[in-house]
């Protein structure tokens, strides 16, 4: 058995997981959600921000797709439904940043879309706005850090794909006494975000946010099937070094 | 109907896409002609993306918003090296040196505040995250990393203190792989969930 087949054997493998556990959870079983408290905190930070009359960033990335990190972008995209409620778009604080532009039209379509079922049509043309501040990284964060500085938020959460200037949107934010919550980013800016950011997931932590955020069905399918494919993976890991040592491998 | 036909595109492309990693010889032209399908279309997001740009500071300036100063800069200069860009075309020398020397000193200044800001907050790391393993781990794996990549200490080819030297080095590519398995099978489920149609972003949901 070659690599290629391997691999392919884990997507396989996924796959009907997945699907099983779909249709399982949708009928009655549940998965236990675990707690975390990076995740509370952002929640009840996001209820205070809004007590307090002060705005909500949500940032989505700076693309929908990378070569190192393929699912970011959708993963932010999946965070979505989780952090847009009706009451966002009557209080009118909430603003969500992308630096793609693929991006936007994804995250416009997912915000009217969930407010398709609205309470009443002038609810429905208030939608979140979702804003562009540069279509390249560069450009993204010198349009992002004068909107964090003249209209601090009163939190920030970034999800989805950044790189290393995510600490000084973090910086701009954090001065002004809002609070900051990150999840994925490449390597380097996981390690640059844990010194500045308390409330940071880093690993496979961000893609079981959708999860923790609004435990739906497919998402605690995904868990549970991220779970067993972690757990496997581990295992043939430690047997396959063992076998190494022993030299049988 | 309306909600399965963007189901049946998005689940028969994402099929063919990756049966053409299995049949390449058979379906190299399918996929090729995908992938030049999701270039174009990418291309038009990014330009809807810009027109979304170039829509919010219209709108800054129009409101006399906090900022709007800074907006008809921004405006000013996108207009003009993109008439500019058009005209001359982004080959030209003259074009690409305006550009370039506007560009690499910007990022450059950004670079050095991100370098200043890193300074800062490695400095204020216990007092953000607090005496936690996590952090400990963190301080001393970056002094330890960044006294071996000093090549101060050099040690005896084959002697203890280098097979030591190489198994600290080799730690944080260890973590980094650990970190990267978790988030490889993140993104596998993250796709298949799109490609199973139990996430369909394309619909709203």
């Amino acid at each position: 058995m070659t690599w290629t087949q391997i691999g392919w054997s884990i997507i396989a493998l996924a796959a009907v997981l997945l699907a099983g556990f779909s249709l399982l959870f949708r009928r009655r079983y549940q998965y236990l959600v675990r707690k975390n408290p990076a995740v509370k905190r952002l929640q009840d930070q996001r209820v205070i921000a809004v007590e307090r009359g002060v705005g909500r960033q949500v940032v989505l990335g700076e693309g929908l797709w990378t070569h190192a990190y393929p699912g970011l972008g959708l993963h932010a995209l999946s965070m979505l439904p989780g952090m847009v409620s009706p009451e966002d778009s009557v209080e009118g604080g909430q603003v969500i940043s992308t630096g793609s532009g693929a991006l936007v039209l994804f995250a416009r379509q997912i915000v009217q879309g969930c407010y398709q079922d609205g309470f009443s049509p002038g609810l429905q043309e208030r939608v979140l706005p979702v804003s562009l501040p540069g279509p390249t990284p560069l450009s993204f964060s010198a349009g992002l850090l004068p909107d964090l500085s003249t209209q601090p938020p009163g939190s920030l959460a970034m999800f989805g794909s950044f790189g290393l200037s995510a600490p000084l949107w973090a910086e701009a934010a954090q001065i002004k006494g809002g609070h900051v919550f990150a999840a994925a980013g490449s390597i380097t800016a996981q390690a640059a975000l844990f010194l500045n950011v308390r409330d940071l997931l880093i690993g496979e932590e961000v893609f079981m946010l959708p999860g923790l955020m609004e435990p739906t069905a497919s998402n605690q399918a995904g868990w549970l099937t991220e779970d067993i494919l972690r757990v496997s993976l581990m295992a043939l890991l430690i047997v396959a070094a063992i076998l190494k040592m022993a030299g049988l491998l | 109907m309306k909600k399965i036909i963007p189901i049946i595109i998005a689940c028969g492309t994402g099929l063919t896409v990756l049966a053409g990693y299995f049949f390449q010889d058979r379906l190299a032209p399918v996929l090729g002609l995908l992938i030049h399908w999701g270039i174009s279309l990418v291309g038009l997001a990014g330009l809807i993306g810009i027109a979304y740009l170039v829509r919010m500071h219209f709108f800054r300036i129009a409101r006399r918003q906090k900022g709007a100063f800074y907006s008809v800069i921004v405006l000013i200069a996108f207009f003009f090296t993109f008439i500019t860009g058009l005209i001359l075309t982004p080959h030209n020398a003259i074009y690409r040196d305006w550009v370039l020397n506007i560009q690499v000193p910007v990022e450059a200044s950004l670079l050095a505040i991100l370098s200043v800001t890193l300074l800062y907050a490695s400095l204020y790391l216990i007092r953000t995250r607090g005496w936690t393993p996590m952090s400990v781990g963190f301080l001393v794996g970056a002094l330890v990393s960044l006294i071996l990549n000093l090549a101060v200490l050099q040690f005896q080819p084959g002697s203890m203190g280098a097979v030591w030297a190489l198994f600290l080095r080799r730690l944080p590519l260890a973590g980094l792989r650990g970190i990267l398995i978790g988030m490889a099978l993140g993104g596998l489920i993250v796709g298949l969930r799109v490609f199973l149609a139990i996430d369909r972003p394309y619909e709203g949901e």
